[in-house]
């Protein structure tokens, strides 16, 4: 059943999540870099969708394609206002110690969207989900916020047009697919957790590999760098000749 | 074939076996592009951002490839060579070089920089041979200097020229000098003969002032350029000691104020903070009202003066040791269009040619020119002195988009579309314009532009309010007749030349300021484009009809695109475009579609 307009039940999974939530938002300086964070997320939402409004060839879908790309640019701005806002009320130079970047998504910050290869159908069912998915976080993250009034009134109003966008993608892909709409839902989930289980394993491969260059950078590298300085020494400054043969042959990549 | 699947369904060049074809990329940095040269001719190009429509796209320009091979209707298997745009095992040389010399410092920049080089970067061999699925001996490495000097003299009408070549950096480069030059029995040769080495680069000076500043780097220097109008210089003995020139001719800078050869989080350290005062935060409008705003005004103005002056005492140099009147410029630092002037007006050059994309874009053009003159020997072809070399936009395509939406459309001859557009812009209405093949490089040059009338200032604030969004500094352009440029422009001998791809800001003749608000800046200077007929024959045709009704054929002429959004390449991104900002008309190919009360901006479909 669709939600009333302006009301969004968060999940079981998102509401047990509220405490740690109220942790991330706690600190001043977090809310600002995690509001101006929401704010480009948003905007490139946003461009994804209007990438989407130039791709479809359905002309009702172009226009709430529209509608929503121009709704995500407006949230972002909002976001970016009201971080710029928080951050003025700051003392210069301090950043939070931990940013909880993936503890607390944005709007879309947890999906990734490649419009050009999808149909249709495949982004309706998509765009549904991604944005139950942030309703249901922006529910909770307003929900925590009420210590911040202008915040939780960015949130709210942002909520409004979540639900819109909810309702309108489901309504569409109804339209659009109306024997298959449940079978693109359930292929949108299992395409969301696939590359959700990509980018934890893309992340950590990456932890992995910046930890073994950084214990190869401090093991390896100190009689490297060693003649690396001394022959940097030795190095005129200024103009450098260009040797005849650079200008010679082009296959090799050195 | 491995990849990319090329559709063959319709091409607009026959090709002939025998005529060798060369595909020029460039990627990976920022603002990657294709470009193919067939027989010695560029038969097109564009960059990846216009086609997957993220702005300074640095991806593997897949799209931009698979467009051009359409095109010009050749399977990959037909190309002769593919050319790279610079070398990338010589770019990781330096990049591992710089880690070492600067241990243990680098020791967060380290991870980051191998793994960004090892994923992708140092494979474009093979990288381009899956993709393409072309043998690895077809695949070639221009210098990344090479590239730029290439795109900037094998371009130009020229026979002999001085080259100078400037930007951030490329492989270990980061300028370069040299002669070009094009012989009787149709042979070219480009000799670059000396050159300056990373960390010692003025396009990373200017690129650390732009950070500091609040601006993105590669993206932002036009906005120090346009803040500089604003300030004074008055801190140019400090930007001075950043700066120091070498006996030898060349510069050095002084690293301690540095931190873009240690990490990739900082452009500037904490000297240079103490030198020039805390940063702006990219999040706070500049308020030139403030004393906080001047200072970064005139932070601007300092850091433009000295590299203008840097480059002005260079060329004048390369000119007295050369003895030659005209003088190539290539790089990202020859969109600075201040410089180019003051070099113009003050090298003893007679001409100076910019491409119109000097930047890594018109790399991919550089690379398969220099592939083809010099490294095949081909014989040396005068290359259309145009930009369009993109997609060409369909008026249909706007027809049938705006047909869909109940929009007010009409497809009209040429006379009677130039006509109307005319009384539009006299009307105050602002017009949105596609006409033929896209511009390759950053200028909107007629074929993709939101043209206004420019005699006041309201226009401009009204572009840069309901349009634009952007900073209220940042000055618009405007294009006129080449003949009458003079008229209202004080343009220098070859200023006209400059001029043709918006590559020089000249001054507005004071007693015309007051009909031309729009496009003068606060200093009384604009980067105008002097147009010919021959480069675009409706938009000259367009200035005329609007001389006619306002006294004046100027108008103001700036990129069609919105904040953070690239230029717009096909019909339906125009529309998108059109209806999503303050523009009143919106003309593709001979479609003509007026604005009515947008029924998209606020209408939600009763289908929630």
């Amino acid at each position: 059943m669709q939600p009333p307009p302006g009301h969004v039940h968060a999940t079981r999974f998102d509401r047990m999540l509220a405490p740690l939530h109220r942790w991330v938002w706690s600190c001043d300086q977090r809310r600002v870099q995690k509001l101006l964070r929401f704010g480009e997320t948003e905007t490139d939402g946003g461009r994804d969708i209007l990438r989407a409004a130039e791709m479809t060839s359905d002309p009702l879908l172009r226009r709430l394609y529209l509608k929503h790309a121009i709704d995500e640019h407006r949230h972002g701005d909002m976001f970016r206002r009201r971080g710029a806002d928080l951050f003025r009320t700051l003392t210069p130079g301090l950043k939070p110690a931990f940013q909880a970047e993936w503890l607390a998504p944005g709007g879309h910050g947890a999906d990734d969207l490649e419009v050009q290869d999808e149909s249709d159908n495949d982004l309706l069912a998509f765009l549904h989900l991604s944005e139950r998915a942030a309703a249901s976080r922006f529910s909770v993250y307003r929900d925590v916020l009420q210590h911040d009034e202008p915040t939780c009134a960015v949130f709210d109003e942002i909520l409004h047009d979540e639900v819109f966008h909810m309702n309108y993608t489901l309504t569409q892909l109804t339209r659009v697919a109306p024997e298959q709409h449940r079978r693109h839902l359930w292929h949108a989930r299992l395409s969301r957790l696939g590359k959700g289980y990509l980018r934890l394993a893309t992340r950590l491969a990456g932890v992995l590999g910046t930890l073994l260059l950084t214990i190869q950078y401090f093991v390896l590298l100190p009689p490297f760098a060693l003649l690396a300085k001394r022959a940097q020494r030795r190095e005129q400054v200024g103009w450098h000749p260009v040797s005849p043969d650079r200008n010679g042959s082009l296959d090799r990549q050195y | 074939m491995d990849g990319i699947q090329f559709r063959l369904t319709e091409t607009v060049h026959s090709t002939d076996s025998t005529e060798m074809k060369i595909l020029g990329i460039s990627a990976h940095y920022h603002d990657s592009a294709a470009a193919l040269i067939i027989d010695g001719v560029p038969v097109c190009a564009v960059q990846e951002e216009r086609l997957s429509r993220r702005k300074n796209d640095p991806s593997f320009p897949l799209a931009a490839i698979e467009w051009c091979l359409h095109h010009a209707g050749v399977e990959p298997e037909d190309l002769d060579a593919v050319v790279f745009y610079e070398r990338p095992m010589l770019k990781f040389d330096r990049i591992l070089t710089c880690s070492l010399r600067t241990f243990p410092h680098s020791w967060r920049a380290f991870p980051k920089a191998m793994r960004n080089s090892l994923g992708e970067k140092m494979w474009v061999r093979g990288i381009i041979s899956s993709h393409l699925g072309i043998p690895g001996r077809k695949i070639l490495f221009t210098e990344h200097h090479q590239s730029h000097a290439a795109a900037a003299f094998l371009t130009a009408p020229t026979d002999h020229a001085a080259i100078l070549t400037v930007d951030g950096v490329g492989e270990w480069a980061t300028l370069c000098v040299g002669v070009g030059e094009r012989f009787r029995n149709d042979t070219a040769r480009i000799n670059l003969q000396r050159e300056i080495r990373f960390p010692h680069s003025l396009g990373m000076l200017y690129s650390t002032f732009t950070a500091y500043l609040g601006f993105p780097v590669n993206e932002g220097e036009y906005k120090v350029m346009g803040l500089a109008g604003y300030g004074r210089p008055t801190m140019t003995d400090r930007v001075r000691k950043l700066i120091q020139r070498t006996p030898d001719g060349a510069f050095t800078l002084d690293l301690d104020y540095f931190s873009f050869h240690t990490t990739a989080e900082s452009s500037y350290s904490p000297r240079f903070l103490e030198l020039f005062g805390p940063p702006r935060s990219p999040y706070e409008p500049i308020d030139l009202e403030t004393s906080d705003g001047q200072r970064f005004a005139d932070c601007a103005a300092s850091v433009q003066q000295v590299l203008e002056n840097t480059l002005v005492e260079m060329t004048q140099s390369l000119h007295q040791e050369t003895g030659l009147p005209d003088l190539c410029l290539g790089g990202g630092v020859a969109l600075n269009g201040l410089a180019n002037a003051r070099i113009l007006a003050e090298s003893g050059f007679e001409r100076v040619f910019v491409p119109p994309a000097p930047g890594d874009a018109g790399c991919a053009l550089g690379a398969a020119l220099y592939a083809d003159r010099i490294h095949f020997g081909n014989p040396d072809r005068e290359v259309p002195d145009h930009p369009f070399w993109g997609p060409s936009v369909n008026g249909g395509d706007l027809a049938r988009v705006a047909g869909e939406d109940g929009q007010q459309f009409r497809d009209c001859d040429d006379q009677a579309l130039i006509g109307q557009t005319a009384d539009d812009l006299a009307a105050g209405l602002i017009v949105g314009w596609m006409e033929g093949p896209l511009e390759f490089g950053p200028r909107a040059l007629g074929h993709r532009s939101i043209l206004a009338a420019p005699h006041n200032v309201g226009m401009r604030d009204r572009l840069n309010r309901e349009i634009k969004y952007r900073e209220e500094f940042r000055p618009f352009a405007p294009v006129v007749p080449i003949e009458v440029a003079d008229r209202y422009f004080e343009l220098p001998p070859g200023g006209t030349r400059l001029a043709r791809f918006m590559s020089g800001v000249f001054r507005v003749r004071p007693e015309w300021r007051p009909r031309l608000e729009a496009i003068t800046h606060i200093d009384g200077t604009t980067r105008l484009q002097a147009l010919e007929r021959n480069m675009a024959p409706r938009l000259y045709d367009l200035l005329e009809a609007y001389g006619q009704r306002s006294g004046m054929p100027v108008l103001l002429n700036t990129s069609f695109n919105l904040a953070g959004e690239p230029i717009v390449n096909r019909a339906v991104e125009g529309y998108s475009t059109f209806l999503r900002s303050g523009i009143d008309v919106l003309v593709a190919g001979n479609t003509r579609v007026m604005k009515r009360e947008s029924r998209v901006a606020h209408r939600e479909e009763a289908v929630a």
